[in-house]
C-alpha cells in the first residue's frame, strides 16, 4: 500500500457507491430486438407479456399457450420477474415498456400511468364489459377520467377463519367490532390464538390497516389530506387504537414470524382467524388440504352495514403506448377477457372477476358473496398513499413501540415530506 | 522502448474506457440527476438546484440509516478482524489436517450472501428460539430479527460469520510472508508466545491489517444483501442501511433524484472515511 495506490483505492471504493445509482446507462437496444418490423404476412409477431403476480405464472402459461395455438402468427411470451414493480419502473426509465403489462392497481401503476406510458382505453370497445365498480375504482385511483388499463381480476381482503375451530368454540361469525373482539377474547381465554400475526414482513400490517382505514375513514380522506383540510393526527385515532388492539390476540413473538410462517401455522390450526386476503388461500390449502376455511368482511365498525369487503384490482391489463404491435396486443387482451379464460383464471387463483357475467363460485368465498352481490366493496387504503412514504414500515414500528400519538404525527410528517420533495 | 510502451497502452486504455463507461459515467449521471426532480421514469423533469440536498438534511430516515450503518460497520469491522486474525493464527500453526480446516473456514465465502441470509433467516425464526426456550430465557426465545432494538445484532452475526472467511485468507497469506528466522531468533532469546505475537507477528502483518480494515469497513458501509435477505430494513426502519434506503426510496418509492442526492453525499462520506483510514493506518506501517 504505497502512496500512489491510495487515491486510486479511495476513488474506486467511493465510485462503486455512486455507480449503483446511475441506472440507465446500459443498452436500450437489447430488449427491442424482438420488436423489429411490422406484421408482414408469414412473419411471426412476437409480443412480450410482462406480469408481476408470481402465484399466477402457471395459470398465465396455460392461457398464453392456448392463445399461441389459436393464433399461429403471434407468439406471446410471458415474463414474470421477482419484484416486478421495481423492474417495470427501471424499464420505464429506459423507455422500454413491455407490449402487454399485467400488474396490480397500485401507486406504481398510478405514477406510471400519469407519465403517459400506457394506451388510452377510455373509449375502447374492450372496456364495455368491465364491471363499472372497478372502472370507477381505477378512475378514483388515478384521479382522472382517462382509463389507461382494463381491470382483469380483483381480490378480496377481510378475515379468513377456521370453520372447525369456530364450531368447536361455539362462536358465530362476528359482524361488528365489539363482537369481533369478543370472539377473539373467547379464543384467548381458552388458551388459543385468535390471530396469527406475521409482522416480520412489514407489508402484512397493511391487511388489517387497509380494512380499518378504509372502513372507518374512507378513501376520500386522502384527497382531503392532499388538499390539507385534514390530518392523520385528528382523524386516525380510532384506526390506530384498533390496529394496536389486534396485537393483544396474536401468538407469541408476532414480529418474529413472516407471511410464509403464518400460512403454514394457520393451516395447522395454530390460530382461529387470519387477517389476510383471499390470495393466501391457495397457500394455506397447499399446507393442509383438509382444512375447512371460511371468510367474512373485516368488522371494523360498530354498524354491520358499514363493513364492506376490501377489494382492489388485483391484475389489470394494459398496452404500452409505443408498442409496434398494438393490434396483436389488443387481440391478446381481448382473448384474456373472454369469459371462459377469466373463469379458468379465477378458479385457479381464487380471485374475483372484473368483467361482467362471470362469478366466483368457490364455497370458501360464500362469506364475501353477499357483499359482492350488493356492491359493498371498497378499495385498499394504501393504494392512495405514496409508496415513498413506506406506510408499512411506519405501521410496523408503531406496533412495536405502541405510541399512538407518535405514530399519527409520523404519518403526517412523512406525508408532508414526500409531498414537499415532488 | 517505444514498442514496449505501446504494449502497455494497449493494455491500459481499453480497461480505462470500460471503467469510464460503466463506472465513472453513471456516477457523473447520478450527480447530474441529484439536481433534478426526476422520479426515475417520467419523460420530463425540472432542475431544482440544491432542494434535494436541503431535504436530505431534514429527513430523519436518512439520519437513522446513517446511525445504523455506522454502528453496524464499526462493530463488524472490529469483530471480523479480531476473529479472522485468531483463526488465521490457528490455521498457520503446526496442526493436523491444516488444509482441511483451511477449506472449512473458507466455505462461507463461497456461498452467496443472499442464500446465507435466507438460511439464517429461517434459523433465527424457527431454530434459535426453540433453543432459547429450552434455556428458559424469555429474550432468547423470540426471533431477534423481529426486535427493533436487537435486529441489527442479528445482521452483525450473519455478516461476521460470512465475512471472516475472506479476511482469514488474507491474514493467512500475510502470516506466510513472515520470515521463519525471526521466530527462530526470538526462540533463542526465550521470548514468550505473547511477546512474539506483539513484537514480530503483528507488526509484520501491518500492511495486511490495513487492507483488511479498509475492506471490512467498506463492506460494512455498503451493506445491502444481508438486509434484503434478513429484515428488509425492519422492524420499522431500524435496520435500514444507507444503500438499502437509496435503493428502496429511489426505485420502489419513485424518488430517483432525491436518493441520487443521498448517494452523492454518501459518496463524499466514503471518500473521506477511506482516505482517513488509509492515512492513519499507513502511518502505523511506516513507523516500523
Amino acid at each position: 500500500m504505497k502512496k500512489t495506490i491510495k487515491p486510486v483505492v479511495v476513488s474506486v471504493l467511493a465510485m462503486s457507491v455512486l455507480s449503483a445509482c446511475g441506472s440507465n446507462s446500459g443498452s436500450n437496444a437489447a430488449d427491442n430486438s424482438t420488436n423489429s418490423g411490422g406484421n408482414t404476412s408469414g412473419e411471426k409477431v412476437k409480443i412480450e407479456f410482462f406480469q408481476g403476480k408470481a402465484e399466477a405464472k402457471a395459470t398465465f402459461d396455460k392461457l398464453v399457450a392456448k392463445f399461441n395455438e389459436a393464433n399461429p402468427n403471434i407468439v406471446v411470451s410471458q415474463v414474470n420477474p421477482p419484484d416486478a414493480e421495481t423492474v417495470l419502473k427501471t424499464r420505464a426509465a429506459k423507455k422500454d415498456i413491455p407490449d402487454v403489462v399485467g400488474m396490480g392497481a397500485t401507486d406504481t401503476y398510478k405514477t406510471l400511468s400519469a407519465s403517459g406510458l400506457f394506451e388510452d382505453f377510455t373509449a375502447d370497445p374492450l372496456a364495455k364489459n368491465i364491471q363499472p365498480a372497478y372502472v370507477q375504482m381505477m378512475k378514483d385511483l388515478t384521479g382522472t377520467d382517462t382509463l389507461n388499463a382494463l381491470p382483469f381480476s380483483s381480490n378480496a381482503s377481510g378475515v379468513i377463519y377456521n370453520k372447525a375451530m369456530f364450531a368447536e368454540a361455539g362462536v358465530t361469525v362476528p359482524t361488528t367490532w365489539d363482537e369481533f373482539i369478543a370472539v377473539a377474547q373467547k379464543f384467548k381465554d381458552s388458551g388459543k390464538n385468535a390471530f396469527y400475526l406475521t409482522f416480520k414482513d412489514a407489508w402484512t400490517t397493511l391487511t388489517p390497516f387497509n380494512s380499518l382505514a378504509t372502513l372507518i375513514k374512507g378513501n376520500d380522506f386522502f384527497k382531503e389530506r392532499t388538499a390539507g383540510t385534514v390530518t392523520f393526527a385528528d382523524s386516525y385515532n380510532e384506526v390506530a387504537e384498533k390496529l394496536l388492539k389486534l396485537t393483544e390476540y396474536g401468538q407469541k413473538d408476532i414480529f418474529g414470524k413472516n407471511y410464509n410462517d403464518g400460512n403454514t401455522a394457520f393451516a395447522k390450526g395454530e390460530s382461529a382467524m387470519y387477517l389476510q386476503g383471499v390470495w393466501a388461500i391457495p397457500e394455506i390449502v397447499k399446507a393442509n388440504p383438509s382444512i375447512e376455511l371460511g371468510v367474512f368482511p373485516f368488522p371494523a365498525t360498530s354498524d354491520a352495514a358499514d363493513n364492506k369487503v376490501i377489494s382492489g384490482v388485483d391484475t389489470l391489463l394494459t398496452i404500452s403506448k409505443n408498442t409496434k404491435h398494438k393490434e396483436e396486443a389488443k387481440k391478446f387482451i381481448d382473448f384474456l377477457l373472454q369469459p371462459e379464460n377469466v373463469t379458468l383464471y379465477i378458479n385457479e387463483q381464487k380471485a374475483f372477476p372484473a368483467i361482467q357475467g362471470v362469478t366466483q363460485d368457490d364455497p370458501t368465498m360464500d362469506g364475501f358473496k353477499e357483499a359482492f352481490a350488493a356492491g359493498k366493496l371498497a378499495d385498499f387504503a394504501d393504494h392512495y398513499i405514496p409508496s415513498a412514504m413506506k406506510v408499512e414500515t411506519i405501521n410496523q414500528a408503531f406496533l412495536q413501540k405502541k405510541d399512538i400519538n407518535a405514530y399519527l404525527k409520523q404519518l403526517d410528517t412523512e406525508w408532508d415530506k414526500v409531498a414537499d420533495r415532488k | 522502448m517505444a514498442k514496449r510502451r505501446v504494449a502497455f497502452y494497449l493494455m491500459t486504455i481499453p480497461a480505462l474506457l470500460l471503467f469510464f463507461a460503466f463506472h465513472t459515467f453513471p456516477a457523473l449521471q447520478g450527480i447530474y440527476y441529484s439536481f433534478t426532480n426526476w422520479d426515475g421514469f417520467s419523460d420530463s423533469f425540472d432542475y431544482v438546484g440544491f432542494k434535494n440536498f436541503v431535504n436530505i438534511f431534514q429527513d430523519e430516515n436518512v439520519l437513522n440509516s446513517y446511525v445504523f450503518t455506522f454502528k453496524y460497520a464499526i462493530l463488524t469491522t472490529i469483530l471480523i478482524n479480531i476473529i479472522s486474525l485468531l483463526i488465521a493464527l490457528g490455521l498457520n500453526a503446526k496442526i493436523k489436517a491444516k488444509n482441511f480446516f483451511r477449506g472449512v473456514y473458507f466455505l462461507p465465502n463461497i456461498l452467496s450472501v443472499l442464500i446465507v441470509g435466507f438460511i439464517f433467516n429461517y434459523l433465527f425464526a424457527n431454530v434459535f428460539p426453540i433453543w432459547g426456550e429450552k434455556l428458559g430465557s424469555e429474550f432468547l426465545s423470540q426471533n431477534i430479527l423481529g426486535n427493533s432494538d436487537w435486529a441489527w445484532i442479528g445482521i452483525v452475526i450473519v455478516a461476521v460469520w460470512q465475512g471472516i472467511a475472506y479476511n482469514t485468507i488474507l491474514y493467512l497469506a500475510g502470516l506466510q510472508t513472515i520470515p521463519h528466522d525471526l521466530y527462530e531468533a526470538s526462540n533463542l532469546d526465550g521470548a514468550s508466545r505473547w511477546r512474539e505475537f506483539w513484537s514480530i507477528t503483528f507488526p509484520m502483518l501491518a500492511s495486511f491489517f490495513t487492507i483488511n480494515m479498509v475492506l471490512a469497513m467498506k463492506g460494512g458501509l455498503m451493506v445491502f444483501d444481508q438486509i434484503v435477505a434478513l429484515t428488509g430494513g425492519g422492524p420499522g426502519r431500524s435496520t435500514q442501511s444507507i444503500a438499502h434506503l437509496i435503493y428502496t426510496g429511489g426505485f420502489q418509492g419513485g424518488e430517483f433524484a432525491y436518493q441520487s442526492a443521498n448517494a452523492v453525499i454518501y459518496f463524499i462520506v466514503i471518500v473521506v472515511i477511506s482516505a482517513l483510514q488509509l492515512k492513519f493506518l499507513q502511518k502505523r506501517e511506516m513507523d516500523l
